[in-house]
């Protein structure tokens, strides 16, 4: 996949995990000294390839005013269907609905990297689109990091400086 | 850069099918939840449409496409960029089908058919503050000159797995929505459709700026600080001072903790608050499109001076009176949503008119 700097942005890092390795998993936890709790696949795959850019840039966590953008072409897979099941077996609080939710990866994330800032989320079929958008977007900011999520498949992430 | 402009706002909530009737529900008193049933018998108030089509796709086919059509976006080149906002997509129609494989990939683009819109599609999913990111993205493209005009679409429909969700989150009320209210208990969720048409050409409503600001420490609830964050940073993208805004919209959902986080961060920020309305009363919390429709609403109430009625007591220790009536003149309104996933998004709205 290719990202084209727009504007004023360079590219300090840029990571492509194509595909997982079996035991990404371990390795993330291997990371971070514990597991992640309560957060679906898809988080802890957002926490995954985050920490590697981050790593590859040298950095420990995000700057002030850098902002966040992740994008996918599915929502939440694993935990969609496992809230559909319960749902449809009669359980009338499914209990995976909060991993369902993307909007808990961008907490899962600002939590790890102790981080709080602007992080949004988008679903499109064009992954080069919702790449354009994330620099568009993020006009106020003085850093972005840009991740590319495929649960169960692949991630992509690129840390982006604005240019002096 | 451009400004960017309201062009144009359509909603579908439970106080009707477009804003004329929905401000005519609410100059008589707004309407009461029913009750949306999950599974084993457990049902929670719901503000639902009144609207009985049992095939879920038909009917949100329906739906937006009339909203789109009652914010004028239909009118003139569906080329910009499509924001559809939603915490549940197309899940009632899964529901209705029992297709339990997740949510179609697709279903973005089908929204964008129904409308007849060929720009770029994109699915906001930040969960209550999807509509307000999406209304700041639009912004940003419009503002750099990347598009002229952009439709965001909030669309949130029944379905039992959201309602179902919130419920075993112990975030439901089982009586009532009461926002800021003395008694209240918790969320009453809410179905609608809402059309936000941002454009660079002049309009009554100018976007004069906003913020999100994301903190996970509290991954179900408003954290303290990034509710500070939020609004000054907002009002410093929008180029005013705390003392100009006239109005505030808060998120207000009725939650015990979070109405008291949110009160008493904005008294941090403001002192002595400007005038305060919430619309959660009359539609319910409409998650992914609750910033569109609280926006399409909130906007029309201010220009027809249709208002909503306060009926419950307020919480006085949380020192936030709700306004009984328009404020006069109220050229620039703060309006925030918070949620759910640790997002705190508030715009500020200006009046050319005020």
């Amino acid at each position: 996949m290719r990202v084209t700097p727009v504007n004023a942005w360079h590219i300090s890092a840029h990571v492509v995990v194509d595909p997982l390795p079996a035991d990404w998993r371990e390795r993330l936890a291997e990371r971070l000294g514990q597991r992640p709790r309560r957060i679906g696949p898809f988080a802890e795959l957002a926490m995954y390839g985050a920490r590697l850019c981050l790593d590859a840039a040298e950095e420990t966590t995000l700057p002030i005013g850098t902002a966040l953008r992740i994008g996918s072409r599915l929502a939440p897979m694993a935990a969609a269907r496992a809230i559909a099941e319960q749902s449809r077996t009669g359980l009338p609080m499914p209990f995976n609905f909060m991993q369902s939710q993307p909007s808990q990866m961008l907490a899962a994330l600002s939590q790890q990297l102790a981080w709080q800032g602007d992080a949004r989320f988008a679903l499109c079929q064009d992954a080069h689109a919702a790449l354009q958008l994330a620099q568009q977007d993020a006009d106020a900011s003085n850093g972005l990091l840009i991740g590319w999520i495929e649960e169960g498949q692949r991630t992509e992430w690129w840390r982006l400086i604005r240019k002096a | 850069m451009n400004e960017v402009y309201l062009a144009g706002r359509g909603l579908a909530s439970a106080l009707g099918p477009d804003l004329v009737s929905a401000l005519v529900a609410l100059g008589q008193g707004g309407v009461a939840p029913t009750r949306f049933e999950v599974a084993g018998g457990f049902s929670w108030p719901y503000y639902a449409m009144a609207d009985d089509e049992a095939d879920w796709m038909a009917r949100a086919c329906r739906i937006a496409q009339r909203v789109a059509a009652e914010s004028g976006a239909l009118a003139g080149p569906r080329t910009g960029p499509l924001f559809l906002c939603s915490s549940s997509l197309d899940m009632g129609a899964l529901e209705d089908h029992s297709i339990f494989d997740g949510s179609d990939p697709n279903f973005p683009a089908l929204v964008a058919g129904w409308l007849d819109w060929h720009g770029p599609v994109f699915a906001i999913s930040t969960a209550c503050t999807s509509s307000l990111n999406a209304v700041l993205s639009a912004r940003s493209l419009i503002r750099h000159g990347h598009a002229d005009h952009a439709l965001v679409l909030g669309l949130e429909l029944r379905n039992r797995v959201t309602v179902g969700g919130f419920g075993g989150m112990q975030l439901l009320s089982a009586t009532r929505s009461l926002p800021f209210g003395a008694g209240r208990t918790g969320l009453v969720l809410g179905e609608a459709v809402a059309a936000l048409h941002l454009s660079s050409r002049p309009a009554r409503w100018r976007v004069a700026g906003g913020a999100n600001v994301v903190d996970g420490k509290d991954p179900a609830g408003p954290v303290p600080g990034a509710v500070v964050a939020m609004c000054q940073q907002a009002l410093g993208d929008s180029g005013v001072a705390a003392s100009d805004i006239a109005l505030i919209k808060p998120q207000a959902a009725g939650s015990p903790s979070g109405d008291a986080v949110e009160a008493q961060a904005l008294r941090d920020v403001f002192g002595t608050l400007p005038a305060l309305v919430s619309l959660k009363a009359s539609i319910g919390h409409t998650l992914g499109a609750s910033g569109a429709a609280e926006l399409a609403l909130l906007t029309a109430c201010l220009e027809s001076g249709v208002w909503p009625r306060v009926d419950y007591p307020l919480d006085a220790t949380l020192n936030t009176p709700l306004a009984e009536q328009a404020p006069p003149r109220a050229r620039h309104v703060l309006a925030n949503i918070l949620g759910f996933g640790g997002g705190h998004t508030a715009v500020v709205l200006e009046d050319g008119e005020a």
